[in-house]
Order: C-alpha cells, then sequence, then structure tokens
C-alpha cells in the first residue's frame, strides 16, 4: 500500500477501497520496520494518528469528506508548529519553537482531511545541507546508506522516498526542500516566494524562506500545493496572486515551451553523470515539443552575495538566543555560521536588500523573455558519503556545505517556483538531480514540465532498497 | 583564547569582509529610488498574465 502516491491513495480512500485506519497503520509498521536506521521521524504521534485515521474513517462512511486529502497520512519537518505536539527545529531543546497558531499549511492540509503522522528530522536549525543532526542521528539516505540525504529537510525527504509517509512539508532558504528531494529521488518543490504562508512555522531567513511539498510524483505535489497556497493573513509577505489549479494542467502538452539549459555557472563543476542526465531530460522534453536552446544568465555571483548577507544577519538576529547563551548546545558549523551575521553592519544588510529587489527584476525580464523555462542539474554530484563530507575541519565543512547547495541558493534570491525531480541514477543506484525554474507564480509551467519528464521516463517505477 | 577560537574568529572576520566587499562593489550605483520592497513588485510584475 505504501507504493501507492498521495494521489491514489486519496481516490482509494474516497471510494473507501482502503481505510484511512488501514493506511496509517501501514505507514506506522513501515516506520517501526525502518526508521532505526532511517532517523527521519523526531516525533511519532501514532496514537494521536490512528485516532484521527478512526474518526476520519467514521466521518466518510457518514458520507463526510473533509477535502481532497481525506485520510492520507502526512509528515512535517520539525520547525513547523504542529498543536500537541512538540518543535525541537533539531535541536536538542525539545520546544525550541513555539507559536501562538499552528503552522498554516499544516492548518490547511489538515482542513482537507490529512492524518498527522508526526514531526520529521532535520538539520539543526534548518542550516546545513547534509542531512546530518548531533541530536537527533543523521537521516539516512535510503538509496545508498552513508550517503547524504540532503539537508536541511532530510527527515521529509527519507520518509517519503522511504514510504513512511504519503507526503511531506519541508523548507527551503537555500535549497532546504530542493536538496534532499534530489538527494532521496523525490519531488519537490520551492514555491514562489510569498505563495505559501510561512506562519506558525521557525523562520531561518524571512527574505528567504519557503515552504513548501515534498512528496512521490509531480502530481502529488500539485496537489499539495493547491491546498497550502494562497494569501493568509497571519504572513504579511504572502501573496494574494491567484493560486489557479495546477494539478488541472497537469497533463496538457508541453509542445512550444521554451527551455533554457544555462551556459554559464550551472553546469560548471558538475559530474558528468549529473550533467548528462539534465541533458538526457532535456532531450525527452524536445521530442514532446518544447523548444530547447542554450542561453547565458546574468552572473548568479551578486546573488549568492545578497543571500549571503541577508540569510546571515536573519539567522544571527533570529537565533541571537541560543548563540549568545547556550552555544554549546550547537554543532560547529551551524555556530559558525551564525556567528557571521553578528558582524554584518546594518548598512550592509539593507544594500543587499536593495540589490536584491534590482538583480530580481532584471533576471525576470531577460530571461523570461527568451525563455519559458530552466533546467538546471539540483546537486553536482550524486549524493556523497556523509563523513567525508563531515570531517573537519570546520572552515573546510562550511565550504563543502557552500559547494553542495551553490546551485539551488540563486533560486532563493530571485525567488522563483523551482521543481526539483529525479533525472536518473549513477550505476550504483545513487539519484540524481533535475531543476525546473519558471517564472514568477508560474507553478503551473514547471509542474506540467515535470509531469511530462516523469510520464516519459521510469524513475517513479523505482523503490528504493530500504 | 586558544589557538582553534582565535582561527574561527578570523575566519568570521575574512567571512564578513569579504561579503561587505562584494556588497559595497555593487551597491555603488543604486540609484534612491531603489528599495528593498521592490523585489515583491518584481515578482508580481514578472508573473504571467491571467
Amino acid at each position: 500500500m505504501t507504493d501507492l502516491t498521495l494521489s491514489e491513495l486519496a481516490a482509494a480512500i474516497a471510494v473507501r477501497k482502503i481505510s484511512a485506519l488501514e493506511a496509517t497503520d501501514a505507514c506506522l509498521e513501515r516506520i517501526a520496520r525502518l526508521d532505526g536506521r532511517l532517523r527521519a521521524f523526531i516525533t511519532l504521534d501514532a496514537e494521536g494518528a490512528r485516532a484521527r485515521a478512526r474518526a476520519l474513517d467514521g466521518e466518510l462512511a457518514a458520507g463526510r469528506r473533509r477535502g481532497p486529502l481525506h485520510g492520507v497520512p502526512l509528515a512535517y519537518k520539525d520547525l513547523c508548529h504542529v498543536a500537541g505536539l512538540p518543535t525541537s527545529c533539531g535541536t536538542r531543546t525539545r520546544d525550541y519553537f513555539t507559536s501562538q497558531i499552528e503552522c498554516t499549511a499544516v492548518a490547511r492540509l489538515t482542513a482537507a482531511g490529512a492524518v498527522t503522522l508526526g514531526k520529521l528530522n532535520m538539520t539543526e536549525l534548518a542550516l546545513g545541507p547534509f542531512g546530518d543532526n548531533p541530536h537527533h542521528g543523521d537521516v539516512g539516505n535510503p538509496w545508498k546508506a552513508g550517503h547524504v540525504s540532503g539537508g536541511s529537510s532530510s527527515g521529509s525527504g527519507a520518509a517519503v522516498a522511504a514510504g513512511l509517509a504519503f507526503g511531506a512539508l519541508g523548507s527551503d532558504t537555500g535549497g532546504s526542500i530542493r536538496l534532499p528531494a534530489a538527494c532521496c529521488g523525490i519531488v519537490g518543490l520551492k514555491p514562489t516566494y510569498g505563495r505559501v504562508s510561512r506562519a506558525g512555522a521557525m523562520p531561518l531567513s524571512w527574505s528567504l524562506d519557503h515552504l513548501g511539498p515534498m512528496t512521490r510524483s509531480v502530481r502529488d505535489a500539485a496537489l499539495m500545493l493547491e491546498i497550502i497556497a494562497g494569501h493568509d493573513p497571519h504572513d504579511a509577505t504572502s501573496s494574494a496572486h491567484a493560486v489557479g489549479t495546477p494539478a488541472a494542467t497537469l497533463d496538457l502538452p508541453v509542445r512550444d515551451v521554451r527551455l533554457g539549459l544555462p551556459e554559464n555557472y550551472y553546469f560548471d563543476g558538475v559530474t558528468p553523470e549529473a550533467r548528462a542526465a539534465v541533458e538526457a531530460a532535456a532531450r525527452t522534453l524536445a521530442e514532446l515539443g518544447a523548444r530547447v536552446q542554450t542561453l547565458r544568465l546574468p552572473d548568479p555571483a551578486p546573488l549568492i552575495d545578497v543571500a549571503g548577507v541577508l540569510a546571515r544577519s536573519e539567522s544571527s538576529a533570529i537565533h541571537a538566543r541560543i548563540v549568545r547563551d547556550r552555544p554549546h548546545e550547537l554543532g560547529a558549523a551551524v555556530r559558525a555560521r551564525l556567528e557571521v551575521g553578528f558582524h554584518v553592519s546594518a548598512h550592509d544588510y539593507l544594500q543587499a536588500g536593495r540589490l536584491r529587489a534590482r538583480l530580481t527584476r532584471t533576471f525576470v525580464q531577460e530571461v523570461f523573455a527568451e525563455v519559458d523555462a530552466l533546467l538546471t542539474p539540483t546537486i553536482p554530484e550524486p549524493p556523497p558519503a556523509l563523513a567525508q563530507v563531515t570531517a573537519p575541519p570546520v572552515d573546510e565543512i562550511v565550504r563543502r556545505m557552500g559547494r553542495f547547495s551553490r546551485l539551488t541558493r540563486p533560486f532563493n534570491a530571485l525567488g522563483l517556483p523551482v521543481l526539483a525531480l529525479p533525472a536518473g541514477f549513477t550505476a550504483d543506484g545513487r539519484p540524481l538531480g533535475l531543476s525546473i525554474t519558471g517564472r514568477p507564480f508560474d507553478e503551473a509551467t514547471v509542474l506540467r514540465l515535470g509531469q511530462a519528464w516523469e510520464q516519459a521516463s521510469d524513475w517513479r517505477a523505482r523503490r528504493p532498497p530500504v | 583564547m586558544t589557538d582553534q577560537e582565535r582561527a574561527a574568529q578570523r575566519q568570521v572576520q575574512s567571512d564578513v569582509a569579504a561579503l561587505a566587499g562584494a556588497i559595497e562593489r555593487m551597491a555603488g550605483d543604486l540609484a534612491l529610488g531603489e528599495e528593498p520592497s521592490n523585489f515583491e513588485a518584481a515578482l508580481e510584475a514578472g508573473a504571467p498574465r491571467d
């Protein structure tokens, strides 16, 4: 049963072919069997999930269906505030983050009928791309033990890939949805900045934070997006831009969609197999009628500097108390990254905000005059061995972090929607990642392109050998 | 202060100086009317027409 996608399960529950309790128990059985190795969960609410599933089954029997996710078991990154459950944010403090309101995205999924299984492991304070955690254990890569699961939404990536949950929420400040999606061979969507409310989720950097779905299929990501997107009075940055129905347009043809393969930066230093996988996806989409061209993008280096100033300043301000009062509780690399922000001047922070606006305007005007979407690798290499990238010294770990997330960070500064999905596998079974980036608020096009690639390839039929 | 702490401090100073230098180089020709909230306006302006 856990091989079903979220959409397939929701349809089966709706016609009472499968009950919410059966689906929940299937996840709980798998968690009991596999999570000792994967360490995807920080908090499991088995009793709460079973009680909710039983109640939802009763409602369905009485003719009431709450919404499109009625009875579907989901799990949430442990920085989303969920009523009645602790939110550690990957720290050793059980209730590191508290909120007056439940995470809006979680509340919307719950209102649509989802069952909450629990809270998912993550890199400490969402600061790191490898999926390691000194307090809750390193999240295992379901495809290759001992290799990077991707961070910071590492538990979300592993849980979805291994069938412990039918979908998850992740957050993305520099690649934290897309990197674990790529490492764990699943679909992750970083929506446009402002598309999904961040209310009730721990902030890392107000200017760069995004929440989004992590799923086993593109259709599942579209379905979750439709539910969680839209203006929220609790988040001043959430947009009133119309959400539309991206799931309904997924199967429209991609003929004449203009696709760009960047000539600069995005393939520099990328391993041959990671490059070949993206080029193969481009060829497949071209065979389906898309028009593929190469193009030179505005230099991403200024975007990375601007994002660096914003991220470091904001994260240090937000998490100042733990860095000042309890620095010994933080991992060395996390502490080192937060320390920088204390020394960035207000002048530079404000200039970075002004520059970001200009760089974004220029990028959107120039690039989307030429193409409708970009194809790039998500990670520059297949998931490496975890021990190799987390080996000291600390400054070298921080540099490795920067290299591993170099292809994702520019798109947080730009706020553009990016769909990360599998592009293939290495000979030894490690996933390779493809990213599809679109114009602002055009998640429908990136999802449609992702659907076309998913349907034309056979990667979704593969299951991790857990 | 230990050697390790001194090295960490030097690294922080170096990182901050690199970021400040990059921002200074780019910000020289910012116009008076360019403000951070133009970012959200750029996204809205770049959205597909409904």
